[in-house]
């Protein structure tokens, strides 16, 4: 992984500053949570207090006074009134809209435990629901009759003959009347209640009851009636009773919660005032709802703003947005509920629960403020963490790419660069400059010793060696038995080799001085070659040499003398690395502003590590066991009398491997 | 009356083999160790030849110095210097201290007696009037006495050094032909590296141009060696 890359990342750890500032967020979203519900929570309080002891409002019925069984109940029993219900009590439910009156049921809610049902035997029952809607009660029965039976058409209501099966409904009135009013029907469709009322003479007549109606419609196991009661008809009280009879004026089997005897009404209507959700309302703001429902959890009135949007309006900015994206847990519920009992006026039993909820966009949108604020910050501070970072690290990654270019390109042909980049810098990159240079330096120093160490030594062991030389000089003048002889040749073989060695540790030193003092002149390269190759024919009889020269004048201004001395050096070096009459090439090209002077020979092909050091002082890979000194200073010899000519020297292998070609390009 | 050698060398074990074979060739011989006891020995008598290391104790190079007090002191003096390195006789060579010859340490002590014999032939042959002329040779403009171990070109004089001499000897004996550097060296009596030879052999035909700058008779044969030129 590159520097920048690194950096990069490391800037990426910035992140976290976001990242800390969306979990801050969101424990102040849950602090604000909390004092919303704890404020909620007062408020619902408060309304709840309100309401403390309407039991008028929540249960739409006359002051307790009004009622004679409450007259004499203690006031526990008057408690017990709300939450233990009978079981012939009716319990409406709020519907959403107000169902047509068709005598069909898909209009109302779906709700299997809204029902009520109510049985004498197998054959004779049915089920009840109902429900509220504004100020009106509805009311679906479902009647499981295997003989329906219409009253028989035309004829007096009143006719005992004539009756089908009736419905009777009995409720008590606003003042606490008990009232009966009867369903009748001679044929599917719509129905009006009727009241039996008794004339000045006692005679009873049938009154239309028009606020009472409904539709009556047949089924595959009974009949079923849809009906509509205002509830300002209606008090506490509510029942119904199913006359069914199976022939027209027989006795009915009557069933339901009426008495059967008097139609006493045997359960309540547990509904709220109408009041009482316009008293709501008046507690409502948007973004909130309050429900009243019964201690056992039937809601009674219910006011509702939720979806009415609080003052400032949802449409957040994008980016805020998407911040909230972030935010969010999924599934997190974005209402707040808070509950308060309702109590009876002493405060001894719970006549009822108020429910309010509010919709979270309130604190949400103080949320979405903060939090856009701190994201832009701390992401924006993210970015130009990230950027800086990531500049700094280019710089860096530059810095060290020289550094790197520069330790690479510190061994050059001409010697060691001990110049260094960066040296100047004050930083740990500078520290680590100076120290390459510092070790460029001492290295150069050392090679430079190298280099000339082979002429210092060659100087000093000079004068002990012709101390030596002299010695035996004399002493084959003197009087040497001649058992001693061999000893002498010996030493003197011996002495010679040491000179020899001597003149080869002193070769290099020798060229640099010839070179130094070397006069340029201008000459034909060609002659010289050609002259060249005619001595080496002679000098290297178990080789073969052949010359491939242009055929005119190649003009070189230069010193032919080293010339010669640098081919002197190939050849020597080409015949070394060659078999026994194998054939060397010296081959001269023109190029462009330059000669160059190729000699092939056949031979092992040069390892690849040796290629860029084969021009250096000192470096060999003869194979040992050569009788003459070498010190690889022959191509050395080659680089330094190229170099005076402007040119440069270079070996590689023949393309079909077979030999290596040494070039050497002289500017011409 | 022997011939004095004096032997002017820093070098005692050097000094006292060089003196050894010069006495056993039956040279007087004396040896100094550096400058100031050589120069008060030839004030109070001159040798006859004179043999000078270059770098005498702490005086790198007064072996220059004494040569130079020593020519004062006699125009005729053979002097030989000898040098620890090769390079050193261009250095010598190029100061004209009027030595007649220049060597290296390395060079045996048969070769330099026999040099010291060859310059001591020359001293007798110069003092000689007119000898005879049987060893002269001419190859147009030159004229080498092999005697005196002189060259003329053109009836000038060209003072080469002993080496220098054998050198022209070897290559105008026989005008056309090639002399290797090997051969230049056992004309000579030296061994020297090619890049010395090629230096006398430069010095040679700055020494001949000297005279005449249209000079040309020394050739080389790149690869081979050098010939004369007629």
């Amino acid at each position: 992984m590159s520097l920048r890359l690194k950096l990069l990342l490391l800037g990426l750890a910035t992140l976290v500053l976001p990242w800390a500032g969306c979990n801050y967020a969101r424990e102040m979203e849950s602090a604000l949570r909390a004092g919303e519900q704890t404020s909620l929570q007062a408020v619902s309080q408060t309304i709840a207090a309100s309401l403390q002891g309407r039991t008028d409002l929540l249960y739409h019925e006359a002051p307790l006074a009004a009622d004679p069984q409450a007259d004499a109940a203690p006031p526990d029993a008057v408690a017990a009134l709300a939450p233990a219900a009978g079981p012939y009590d009716l319990k409406p439910i709020a519907l959403a809209t107000a169902p047509p009156l068709d005598g069909y049921s898909e209009d109302w809610p779906r709700d299997p435990s809204a029902w009520a049902y109510f049985r004498k035997d197998a054959h004779h029952r049915f089920g009840i629901l109902s429900g509220v809607y504004e100020r009106m009660l509805y009311v679906l029965l479902e009647v499981h009759d295997e003989h329906p039976l219409f009253d028989a058409p035309g004829t007096n209501t009143l006719d005992p003959a004539t009756f089908g099966d009736r419905v009777w409904i009995g409720f008590a009135d606003p003042q606490g009347q008990e009232q009966q009013l009867f369903l009748a029907a001679t044929g599917p469709g719509a129905v009006t209640a009727r009241r039996i009322e008794t004339g000045e003479y006692g005679q009873r007549t049938a009154v239309l009851e028009p606020r009472v109606h409904g539709a009556w419609q047949s089924t595959h196991d009974g009949y079923r009636i849809e009906l509509r009661v205002p509830l300002s008809m209606l008090g506490s009280r509510f029942g119904v009773l199913v006359d069914d009879r199976d022939a027209r004026g027989a006795v009915p089997v009557s069933y339901g919660t009426l008495r059967s005897d008097d139609l006493h009404t045997l359960g309540r209507l547990i509904v709220a005032d109408p009041a009482l959700g316009s008293y709501l309302t008046q507690f409502l703001q948007p973004g909130l709802k309050l429900a009243v429902s019964t201690p056992d959890g039937r809601v009674l009135a219910r006011a509702d703003a939720l979806a009415q949007s609080t003052t400032l309006g949802t449409e957040a900015p994008l980016l805020a947005r998407l911040y909230r994206r972030f935010v969010d847990r999924p599934g997190e519920r974005q209402l707040l509920e808070s509950d308060a009992p309702i109590y009876d006026r002493d405060h001894a039993a719970v006549i009822g629960q108020l429910e309010v909820t509010q919709t979270a966009g309130r604190w949400v949108r103080l949320r979405d403020q903060a939090l856009t604020r701190m994201l832009n910050f701390t992401v924006s501070t993210s970015l130009v963490a990230v950027v800086v970072m990531f500049a700094f690290a280019a710089w860096l990654a530059l810095r060290l790419e020289r550094l790197r270019r520069a330790s690479e390109s510190a061994l050059t042909r001409a010697g060691i660069e001990t110049r260094f980049p960066e040296t100047e810098a004050r930083d740990e990159l500078g520290d680590v400059a100076r120290a390459f240079a510092t070790l460029l330096a001492r290295l150069n120093e050392y090679t430079g010793y190298l280099r000339t160490l082979a002429g210092k030594l060659a100087h000093e062991i000079r004068t002990p060696l012709t101390i030596v030389r002299s010695s035996l000089d004399n002493l084959d003048a003197e009087q040497v038995p001649e058992s001693a002889r061999a000893y002498l040749a010996r030493a003197r073989q011996g002495s010679e080799r040491l000179n020899a060695i001597l003149l080869a540790m002193g070769a290099a030193t020798r060229v640099e001085e010839a070179i130094g003092s070397a006069e340029r002149v201008d000459f034909d390269l060609v002659p010289v070659l050609s002259s060249a190759l005619g001595a080496y024919r002679s000098a290297f009889p178990q080789r073969r040499f052949l010359g491939e020269l242009p055929a005119g004048p190649v003009m070189l201004h230069g010193a032919p003398d080293l010339i010669v001395q640098m081919l002197d050096k190939l050849i020597d070096n080409a015949a070394d690395f060659s078999p026994a009459d194998g054939a060397i090439t010296v081959r001269l090209l023109l190029a462009a502003q330059a000669a160059v002077i190729e000699v092939d020979n056949p031979g092992p092909p040069l390892p690849p590590q040796l290629a860029g050091r084969l021009f250096e002082s000192l470096w060999q890979s003869r194979a040992d066991g050569d009788s003459r000194p070498h010190f690889g200073l022959g191509l050395y010899i080659v680089r330094l009398i190229a170099e005076f000519h402007g040119g440069a020297a270079a070996a590689g292998n023949l393309a079909d491997g077979s030999g290596v070609r040494i070039s050497v390009r002289l500017a011409r | 009356m022997k011939r004095l050698v004096a032997i002017v060398e820093d070098e005692a074990a050097i000094r006292d083999n060089y003196a050894a074979a010069f006495t056993r060739e039956g040279y007087a011989v004396r040896s100094y160790a550096n400058r100031a006891q050589a120069m008060s020995a030839f004030a109070a008598r001159l040798p006859d030849l004179a043999v000078i290391d270059i770098s005498l104790q702490d005086e790198p190079e007064g072996g220059y110095e004494l040569c130079r007090q020593l020519r004062a002191l006699s125009a005729e003096l053979p002097i030989i210097f000898l040098t620890a390195r090769d390079s050193e006789i261009d250095a010598v060579s190029g100061l004209r201290l009027g030595a007649d010859d220049f060597l290296t340490k390395d060079l045996s002590l048969p070769h330099l007696i026999a040099r010291v014999n060859a310059l001591f032939r020359r001293v007798d042959a110069l003092r000689k009037p007119a000898a005879g002329a049987g060893e002269l040779i001419r190859r147009g403009p030159l004229t080498l006495d092999a005697e005196r171990m002189q060259a003329q070109w053109d009836g000038q004089v060209v003072l080469l050094s002993l080496t220098e001499f054998w050198m022209v000897h070897a290559l105008a004996r026989h005008p056309g032909h090639v002399r290797s550097r090997q051969q230049l060296m056992d004309a000579a009596n030296v061994v020297l590296d090619d890049n010395t030879i090629t230096s006398h052999v430069k010095r040679i035909r700055r020494k001949f141009q000297a005279v005449d700058p249209q000079f040309d008779a020394v050739q080389t044969v790149y690869g081979m060696g050098y010939r004369w030129v007629e």
